[in-house]
């Protein structure tokens, strides 16, 4: 799977949660999320990389701990969809929130943001756009790699996350804010280096190993495209 | 010909009054070592900013004063902190090394060259195929050297180089700075490192609350007022410790030429 093209990646990924909600609930949904948690359990993000998602479990298999991800992000929407709606809403939207996560956890661990840069760049886009859509998915490993550094050191300054929920939301402030002003800190350093190495905005970097884009992959996409479209068009109808 | 030239320079971050750098001057021109010397807030780490063209154009706040540089290749800054100057995009580290020629739009092979040259300057070839996520600070401090000599810089700043290395790292990066200038590279450095100072560099600048406090050549680091605000050489310091007259010696070697005319 991780061999395919980014854009392939890219384009599974977002044609499901639009089947999700395009589709009639709840078959529609629960196709899509049954399709999409699948996918996490293929073997795909690479254990030890702090790109993936993998990387917050080092040691688990990489398809179960993309799964397991996908499964406790959602979980909380469920609970709250739970709270709001009846039961059959709740599964309704439950189904399309299921598929939106198990998505995007997926693509988070499928595809390295290396490989997506070189993918746009070749493509023709700017590398500073191509670097914005990267450092998205980048983004939740990186931050979780870093709350856990942070915890460690909290930890060995004498801060314990366990006892009642006042203690634990103690805890919780003591770790959040370090972390929120760490990553404010290095947002600023992060972009003084990335100028300095004239990711520029407008840049036409070199592709420096663009990977391969067969027209049996295009054509995928545009399977897929033509897919949400015709799904919409019968939903429309 | 390279050439930085900050005239009459003040600078201040936004939102504050007082200035970091406050009538500064200063001129750089290719194959000249500058280096800047100072208290933690002193505006060294600043004053590279403004001559790499960060501040105010990426960080904000109000420059007065005149910035001019000439040259025929970029300039560019190595920060103090590695870690933040990863590019996050790259799977090795040949690929990190070739973000920033890559950057620049230059041809592969051009690009290969230059980091295959990099890499060598910096001893980096055991780990090019390492993921440089998993490289201690050290090492990935050389590498955010070596993707910024693959840009080929007319003006190179480094802030704190040494920070993250080892003695036998830092040793092989002043050398470098010393070869780099003899190859016509513009360089001003801001270290706390005063000791490898007199081997390297043309010229220093003292700087104490964003104002250049006395400018000279490496001598200067054994002045009596360097010595006495600890800017000095450890050589110099001792030496004033000692209770021994002035002039007080730059280096070990000096001081054991002294020591032998006693």
């Amino acid at each position: 799977m991780t061999r395919l093209h980014p854009f392939t990646l890219l384009a599974i990924a977002g044609a499901l949660p639009a089947l999700a909600w395009i589709l009639p609930a709840p078959v529609g949904g629960l196709a899509t999320a049954v399709v999409a948690l699948a996918l996490t359990l293929t073997p795909g993000a690479s254990p030890g990389s702090t790109n993936t998602v993998t990387a917050v479990s080092p040691g688990s298999r990489p398809g179960l701990v993309v799964f397991r991800t996908a499964l406790l992000t959602a979980a909380p929407f469920w609970l709250f969809l739970l709270l709001l709606h009846d039961l059959p809403t709740t599964i309704a939207i439950g189904l399309r929130v299921t598929t939106m996560v198990a998505s995007f956890v997926w693509v988070v661990g499928a595809l390295p943001p290396p490989r997506l840069v070189e993918a746009m760049v070749a493509a023709g886009w700017s590398a500073s756009v191509a670097y914005v859509f990267a450092a998205t998915l980048a983004a939740a490993p990186v931050l979780r790699a870093r709350a856990r550094r942070i915890a460690d050191a909290q930890r060995c300054r004498g801060l314990s996350a366990r006892g009642g929920l006042a203690h634990r939301l103690r805890a919780l402030w003591a770790l959040a804010l370090p972390l929120i002003l760490s990553a404010l800190h290095e947002v600023d350093e992060r972009a003084l280096a990335l100028e300095t190495r004239r990711l520029v905005p407008g840049a036409r970097r070199t592709s420096l190993s663009p990977p391969p884009d067969r027209g049996a992959e295009r054509l995928a996409r545009w399977g897929l495209v033509a897919a949400c479209a015709a799904a919409l068009g019968w939903r429309l109808r | 010909m390279t050439r930085l030239i900050l005239e009459r320079v003040t600078f201040r971050y936004p939102a504050t009054e007082a200035p970091a750098l406050e009538d500064v001057s200063l001129e750089v021109k290719g194959g000249e070592v500058v280096a800047l010397v100072g208290s933690v807030g002193a505006g060294a780490s600043t004053l590279l900013l403004v001559a790499g063209d960060l501040a105010p154009r990426v960080v904000g706040g109000r420059l007065e004063g005149r910035v001019s540089f000439d040259g025929d290749g970029p300039r560019a800054i190595v920060l103090p902190t590695p870690w933040t100057q990863l590019s996050g995009m790259a799977f090795t580290v040949w690929d990190e090394v070739a973000f920033g020629p890559a950057n620049l739009g230059l041809p592969r092979d051009e690009i290969s060259r230059q980091v295959d040259q990099a890499v060598v300057r910096l001893d980096l070839e055991a780990l090019t195929s390492r993921d440089p996520t998993t490289l201690s600070g050290g090492e990935l401090q050389r590498v955010i050297v070596a993707g910024i000599l693959a840009m080929r810089p007319a003006l190179l700043l480094l802030d704190e180089p040494t920070a993250e290395l080892d003695p036998v790292g830092a040793r092989t990066l002043w050398k470098l700075v010393r070869t780099l200038a003899g190859e016509g590279t513009a360089i001003v450095v801001a270290t706390s490192e005063l000791d490898a100072l007199p081997a390297i560099t043309d010229r220093v600048v003292w700087l104490e609350r964003g104002r250049v406090a006395a400018t000279g050549p490496a001598a200067l680091l054994a002045s009596d007022a360097l010595v006495v605000a600890n800017m000095g050489t450890t050589v110099a310091a001792v030496w004033r410790a000692a209770g021994l007259p002035a002039p007080y010696p730059l280096t070990v070697a000096h001081a054991a030429q002294r020591w032998e005319r006693r």
